[in-house]
């Protein structure tokens, strides 16, 4: 194979359309006689059979992998995108009241390692990161973002209550990740998202419904800080289900939504349609 | 110590057996009939595993490994699938024709898998023209393909059956000129005697040169003549859908399925044969304790050894190289392998003429 060097490149200076333009010239490359052409050629060839044996005998050349058995192993490139999700930032806290707390109550997360949480005297608590500025559903090029914001109780100001994200409307654009100014959603990586129905793939994503983990550390008292968040559930809301029962699925409790900005209240077919 | 070895064909033996009584002749030729039945399925259900698992490792990939270990049962399965299948005749097509040309297809390789030497008493028919019977037998395997392409009345299975047909008795004539090398230094048509001609090397060999060439000629034009890549024009998926067996569907497109993997055999067993051997122990001339280690392995074995790693030559040189043009395909034969082939032959009579081999021949 003939390539040209940059050596043999010679520039000059050519008058095209009257005018004097600078061109690369490149020469005519010789052809090769036709034994030089057979040889190069055959070699050629055996540099690919070279390369596939060597696939051949080299168990870690090969790419494939088992899908469902390699769950536990299964790696993913750091880009991937599977699935939105909120970030949670991890806070130790002491506990000071030493009150059981009411599984049933629905403003308390209750994380499965409570009672060790409890011997040990401290609790892991974990908060996101969003304020509820609406950045990324201002991004979102298909509308597959609504957030909707509340008044807090305790904090008395503006703070998110539900994120709710369409994943079967959702291009995995990362615009809206990109917009976020608080770091406070990334593209997840959990794949197996498949359902039967679509009204399915509209998650709630915010695990509780409060100011972000900025403000809620702020505040020492733990009590306060439990005031401040109330649990959500993944699939919770009148949007996912839109107040339908689904078979094997029971419909979720309907409450209608107050908009904090508005003051209006949404009504079910909205977010649907 | 020199071994020699009882050349005997079950023919041969059945027609022996005719002194002792009708019952022995029969078992004999019952024994000849479960040799190419039983290596029909056998190779039909091994090879198709075995290319699919070889070309899953040339490309970095697993291949089957779910039903059984290393999915050797897959091939079975693929098999019950298929028996399963609808047959489906295209409605303006010519019915009969249609329905039969899988089964001529498959004929060819059949054939020639009966006067295949496997070893020194396992072959079945020993007849004095094997040569000529093979390449005669596998110049007509095109008419299968032919029938099968035309009659099903489609125009890609047409024009994959016209360039079926010009390949084949293209690549014929290098093919056949690489035979006729073998032929002039073993002087035998033979293919038994071809391969106890090979007792003190193999022709690949012990021809300066000349023996190689013919090798080499003989896999590409046997590779061409056999429809794979790279010189599956007749098939072309990426141009004629499926070429000359769009049409067939179920059984019937098993058969040119399997068809094409005994041919695949059949080849590779006759290179092995006439190049390398065939069930001869690896041999250098006078070197007597080199050979009686070699002697060690039974004949069979090394026939097997041989032909798989023909058989693993074709099959890497597949799913290495991408598929010729067809014109590409034309000038390889006519302007080079043709000339070169009957160079070759000319070369070859010289050194038949002069006995200039390693290790002479004794007789001349």
């Amino acid at each position: 194979m003939a390539l040209v060097s940059p050596k043999q490149v010679r520039y000059e200076r050519r008058s095209i359309a009257g005018r004097e333009i600078p061109v690369a010239v490149a020469p005519t490359l010789p052809r090769h006689s036709v034994p030089a052409r057979f040889f190069s050629g055959l070699y050629s060839l055996l540099t690919g059979m070279k390369l596939t044996l060597r696939y051949f005998v080299k168990p870690s050349t090969i790419v494939t992998r088992q899908y469902p058995n390699n769950r536990e192993t299964l790696k993913f490139p750091d880009r991937y995108r599977a699935a939105l999700k909120f970030k949670y930032v991890t806070v130790r806290q002491p506990i000071t009241d030493w009150e059981f707390p009411d599984p049933k109550s629905p403003t308390l997360r209750l994380p499965a390692s409570l009672l060790r949480d409890w011997s040990r005297g401290y609790e892991d608590a974990s908060y996101h990161k969003c304020t509820g500025c609406k950045n990324c559903e201002v991004a979102c090029p298909n509308a597959s973002i609504r957030v909707v914001t509340r008044i807090g109780e305790v904090t008395e100001d503006r703070e998110v209550d539900r994120f709710i994200w369409r994943m079967d409307s959702c291009m995995y654009c990362n615009a809206c990740v990109q917009a976020c100014p608080f770091d406070a959603i990334e593209m997840g990586h959990d794949y197996e998202n498949a359902v039967y129905d679509r009204r399915l793939l509209v998650y709630n994503l915010n695990r509780q419904a409060g100011p972000p983990a900025s403000l809620v550390t702020e505040e020492e008292d733990i009590t306060v800080r439990r005031r401040m968040m109330s649990h959500r559930e993944r699939c919770g809301g009148p949007i996912p289900l839109n107040g339908h029962a689904l078979p094997n699925l029971h419909a979720l409790p309907v409450t209608p939504i107050v908009d904090a900005s508005t003051g209006s209240i949404e009504r079910n077919s909205e977010a649907e349609s | 110590m020199d071994t020699t070895y009882q050349v005997k064909s079950i023919a041969e033996q059945a027609a022996d057996s005719l002194n002792v009584g009708i019952l022995p002749t029969l078992g004999y030729l019952g024994l000849a009939l479960l040799l190419v039945a039983g290596l029909v399925v056998v190779l039909g259900m091994g090879l198709i595993w075995l290319e699919r698992k070889i070309a899953a490792h040339f490309q970095c990939r697993l291949g089957p490994n779910r039903v059984g270990p290393f999915g050797i049962f897959q091939t079975l399965m693929d098999t019950i699938k298929l028996l399963f299948k609808e047959d489906i005749v295209p409605m303006r097509a010519d019915k009969t024709l249609h329905l039969f040309a899988p089964f001529l297809a498959l004929a060819t390789p059949v054939l020639i898998l009966g006067v295949i030497p496997y070893g020194p008493l396992q072959q079945v028919a020993d007849i004095s023209i094997g040569v000529l019977f093979v390449s005669a037998v596998g110049g007509f395997g095109v008419m299968g393909i032919l029938v099968g392409g035309w009659s099903s009345n489609n125009k890609w299975s047409t024009i994959g059956a016209m360039r079926a047909g010009a390949q084949i008795i293209s690549y014929e004539l290098s093919a056949t000129l690489a035979l006729l090398v073998v032929v002039l230094f073993s002087g035998s048509m033979k293919l038994s005697a071809i391969v106890t001609s090979q007792h003190d090397g193999w022709w690949v060999w012990r021809a300066p040169g000349v023996g190689l060439l013919a090798f080499v000629i003989y896999l590409i034009s046997s590779t061409a003549e056999i429809n794979r890549l790279p010189f599956d024009i007749p098939e072309g998926e990426s141009e004629l859908a499926a070429g000359f067996h769009t049409e067939y569907s179920g059984m019937r497109f098993s058969f040119f399925f399997l068809a094409e993997f005994i041919n695949m055999f059949v080849a590779a067993g006759l290179a092995a044969t006439l190049f390398l051997g065939g069930w001869m122990p690896f041999h250098i001339g006078d070197w007597a304790s080199f050979n009686a280690v070699m002697d060690l392995i039974p004949p069979v074995a090394w026939f097997s050894l041989k032909a798989f790693f023909i058989i693993f030559l074709i099959m890497w040189v597949r799913w290495t190289f991408p598929r010729l043009r067809v014109d590409q395909l034309m000038h390889l034969e006519w302007r080079f392998l043709l000339p070169i082939g009957f160079a070759n032959l000319i070369a070859a009579s010289l050194i038949a003429l002069t006995n200039f081999y390693f290790y002479p021949l004794a007789g001349n």
